[in-house]
């Protein structure tokens, strides 16, 4: 996979992880942001703080094809223009309310989100199948310079996409070989646990050397 | 403490319940400050360079000021009417600025969403027109002819009504609110939100209430009141910025804010900026 795809690209999610008409907090390196899936099933990033008092959107709620805020319910459509004000049903929002909105999508069960909208596709994993996710307290760059890790788990071979979301804080998405068993998946998450904690033991060696 | 918060530092702030010190005294803080409410008779507030601070007992409370307050604390007529009862809530730790916290129990529009099937419900979200002013003589801000419809207002509440309100910001980190009495009509029940502002971005809050309701027991009262606390309390830890805005363009208002931009425009009028984001930061 080009390195420079995951330097435009950033993986913030499994679609398992997001069904319909929900929201999820999606972390980046930027901070955070409102990540939700419509009742039809359409994807939108949006910044994480509704325009009206600073409220973070990824404590909202989904209905329908809008975001709401759990605040006061103003709800935002897929491109962050504020759709409904509940306290003035009758008043059609004005243009200025908005909430940045960001480059989203899906490929292969995993969701990518762009600050920049990047000219080529996120890439496709092509072979592989999303098992879990799973927070790492460690720097990404020093788990791998490129953004993946390829190794074995419980003698199953493993794709890790890395992304860092904050200082000593990494997110890995964990990807099997299409072919792998239900089995061989389960075997795979449990083994993940080890791999997180040779990280963040090898992390603190290289602190306290 | 830098000079540009005087304003507030020469305010009355609540520090204690005085029924509820303990022997030993509360240690606390004030704007960054801290402070030893002392038990003794009667009750004093000290700081740790042994300076005693200017003690009024109030409304259940130690009220206290690292300044010279120009004034007594405000008055609440009802607090000495017959027949009320005063509850003490007791105090709710957030981890927001209090102007912020009082905001937000200057709003109406959030029952529905925040306290769902019981300060508000779905469909019934609409606010109506209602009036806001800074009463000049008085120096406070008040809301008046506020309405809206609630499934439970109140713990002696047994079904929907629409519920009158009125607000009254008389400090800049207190407010009282005025509302339908349902075990009385013709009465206004009185629920407070006093603020004892930590630090900017930190502070304890004590609600106090001077009601008519003769039946419902007083730990139910309390109960009730500090749910609907906690439920605010999820929303203050989670607004961005922590500090209030108070230049417009950061946050962007509605009819239903009125009272909210007023008590924006009277904290700025009076430098009341402890626990507030200045554009010019």
């Amino acid at each position: 996979m080009p390195v420079e795809m995951l330097r435009d690209w950033i993986p913030v999610a499994l679609s398992a992880d997001l069904p319909a008409a929900t929201v999820l907090p999606a972390h980046t390196p930027s901070g955070i942001l409102a990540l939700w899936r419509s009742a039809s099933g359409k994807l939108t990033a949006l910044a994480d703080r509704c325009p009206h008092r600073g409220m973070r959107l990824s404590y909202g709620f989904v209905r329908g094809e809008a975001l709401s805020c759990i605040y006061h319910g103003w709800s935002y459509g897929q491109t962050g223009q504020c759709l409904r004000i509940p306290a003035h049903p009758e008043l059609a929002p004005p243009g200025a309310i908005k909430a940045a909105s960001y480059a989203v999508e899906e490929r292969n069960g995993v969701i990518w989100i762009a600050f920049e909208p990047p000219e080529a596709p996120p890439p496709s994993l092509e072979g592989f199948q999303p098992v879990r996710s799973i927070t790492v307290n460690m720097d990404a760059g020093a788990i791998t310079p490129n953004g993946t890790v390829r190794t074995q788990l419980a003698g199953v071979d493993v794709l890790l996409i890395v992304a860092g979301i904050g200082d000593r804080e990494t997110i890995a998405h964990v990807m099997v070989d299409a072919a792998a068993s239900a089995t061989d998946r389960i075997a795979v998450s449990n083994a993940v646990e080890g791999w997180r904690r040779t990280c963040e033991q090898l992390g603190l060696k290289e602190l306290a050397s | 403490m830098t000079v540009r918060h005087q304003p507030m530092i020469d305010e009355w702030y609540p520090v204690a319940l005085a029924s509820q010190l303990p022997p030993g005294g509360r240690a606390t803080q004030l704007m960054g400050t801290p402070v030893l409410v002392v038990a003794d008779d009667p009750i004093r507030v000290v700081t740790d360079d042994g300076r005693d601070l200017p003690v009024t007992l109030r409304y259940g409370h130690v009220w206290t000021s690292l300044g010279q307050p120009a004034k007594q604390l405000f008055d609440i007529p009802e607090a000495d009417q017959p027949g009320r009862r005063l509850i003490e809530v007791g105090v709710v730790r957030v981890r927001c600025s209090p102007l912020r916290a009082v905001e937000n129990f200057l709003d109406i529009a959030h029952f529905p969403f925040v306290h769902t099937d019981i300060l508000g419900a779905e469909p019934h979200t609409e606010v109506g027109k209602y009036d806001v002013e800074i009463r000049e003589k008085e120096d406070e801000v008040w809301a008046t002819k506020v309405q809206f419809y609630q499934p439970q207002a109140a713990k002696s509440a047994t079904g929907g009504i629409t519920t009158d309100y009125m607000y009254r910001v008389p400090a800049p980190t207190s407010s009282v609110l005025y509302k339908t009495c349902p075990a009385r009509p013709g009465e206004w029940d009185v629920i407070t939100l006093f603020v004892q502002p930590l630090q900017e971005d930190l502070c304890d809050v004590w609600p106090w209430m001077a009601l008519f309701d003769d039946e419902t027991a007083t730990t139910d009262l309390i109960h009730f009141q500090q749910m609907i606390f906690l439920q605010d309390r999820s929303i203050l830890e989670n607004q961005i910025p922590r500090l209030l805005p108070l230049d417009p363009g950061r946050e962007i208002p509605t009819r239903a804010d009125l009272t909210s931009v007023a008590y924006r425009r009277w904290l700025k009028r009076h430098q009341f900026t402890y626990g507030a984001q200045l554009v010019a930061q």
